[in-house]
């Protein structure tokens, strides 16, 4: 299946674009997908997951305009022509 | 909030252009009088915040922030001027909203938000914007404003993406249920056009006009702005029951349990 990712912030500098299409099998998890990124993007690794392979906990994560819960990101599988939107915290002020 | 106060002849003068608008009007425009604002730092954020809400005529401000402008202040804080470089950031803003607005009560503090101040800071107002540039002063604001049960707009920015999150403690997700971590990759220094600090700066105090004069919907759920390309969206963001700061209190939407 082919999936859209799109990089803001932090995230967008540090990958170095916006926007990527990743290709991965059906059925594949969210969870399963940032680790994936983690490690096509060593340089974004531990923006997108934890030491232990966990979900960052401050990275917010919206599927095509949702919010989805770290704890669901394992349960959550993607299909064809998901948009998957990955937030790093920011607080410029 | 004290009891709508009276607009006396100048002040109805002042603001009718906005007492035009049919749900806010004379009853909106004492609301405003009679409300306390904290902003927590007056930078590229909170600087446009605090000169729009003296604009509208919110009866007293409190400023917090510490330290001098600037040179390289000036890109974005609009509130500062290139003659008061090297002077009080809150001290330029008392007299630069003044000067714009003489009816607003202006309390200076010369400091950041930190443990020791922040329940007087909090007690003292009855809304809030938080604009620093430090998620331990933004998670620590939140913290005190669940607990006295104020209202707080969250107002953040980064290069030409931009965040707003208005929480009401027990009714909506709070700044912790976003990251219940403080963020170890957030750089105290970060790419900032002034005009995009200022754009969620003026929606932070369009937030609070409205909660305090009670018109409109407040903002539910965390705006999200790329200003690269306009693209303005709202995600929904539910309470975490299990939040650190607010999961034990009032009832609200709490279908984003996790840890």
């Amino acid at each position: 299946m082919t999936l859209r990712v799109q990089y803001t912030a932090q995230l967008r500098t540090v990958v170095g674009h916006a926007e990527e299409v990743v290709e991965l099998s059906e059925g594949t998890s969210l969870a399963e997908l940032l680790a994936h990124l983690a490690a096509r993007h060593p340089d974004a690794g531990s923006h997108l997951v934890t030491n232990t392979g966990q979900i960052r906990p401050s990275l917010l994560v919206a599927l095509n305009g949702t919010a989805v819960a770290r704890c669901a990101a394992s349960s959550t599988t993607l299909h064809e022509g998901d948009v998957v939107a990955l937030l790093p915290p920011i607080a410029g002020g | 909030m004290q009891p709508s106060p009276e607009l006396t002849p100048i002040e109805r003068d002042r603001y009718t252009w906005q007492m035009w608008s049919p749900d806010f009007g004379e009853a909106g425009q004492r609301r405003l009088k009679g409300a306390t604002v904290l902003v927590s730092r007056i930078g590229g954020v909170g600087g446009t915040a605090a000169i729009q809400l003296a604009a509208a005529g919110i009866g007293r401000l409190i400023l917090a922030h510490a330290g001098n402008v600037r040179l390289s202040d000036l890109n974005r804080q609009i509130l500062m001027t290139t003659e008061s470089v090297g002077t009080s950031r809150v001290e330029t803003a008392r007299q630069r909203l003044h000067a714009l607005n003489p009816h607003v009560e202006v309390e200076i503090v010369p400091e950041n938000v930190s443990e020791e101040n922040v329940a007087r800071l909090v007690g003292g107002c009855d809304a809030i914007v938080s604009a620093a540039p430090l998620f331990a002063e933004r998670l620590l604001l939140n913290r005190e404003a669940v607990r006295q049960k104020k209202p707080l707009v969250d107002s953040a920015m980064y290069d030409f993406d931009a965040r707003l999150m208005t929480i009401r403690p027990g009714k909506s997700a709070c700044l912790a249920c976003l990251y219940p971590e403080l963020p170890p990759h957030w750089k105290r220094e970060f790419p900032v056009f002034g005009a995009v600090a200022s754009t969620v700066g003026a929606l932070a105090a369009l937030e609070i006009i409205k909660l305090v004069a009670g018109v409109g919907e407040p903002l539910d759920g965390l705006l999200t702005m790329d200003l690269r390309d306009m693209t303005f969206r709202t995600l929904a963001y539910p309470r975490r029951p299990d939040c650190a700061v607010c999961g034990s209190i009032g009832k609200g939407d709490t279908a984003h349990g996790c840890e």
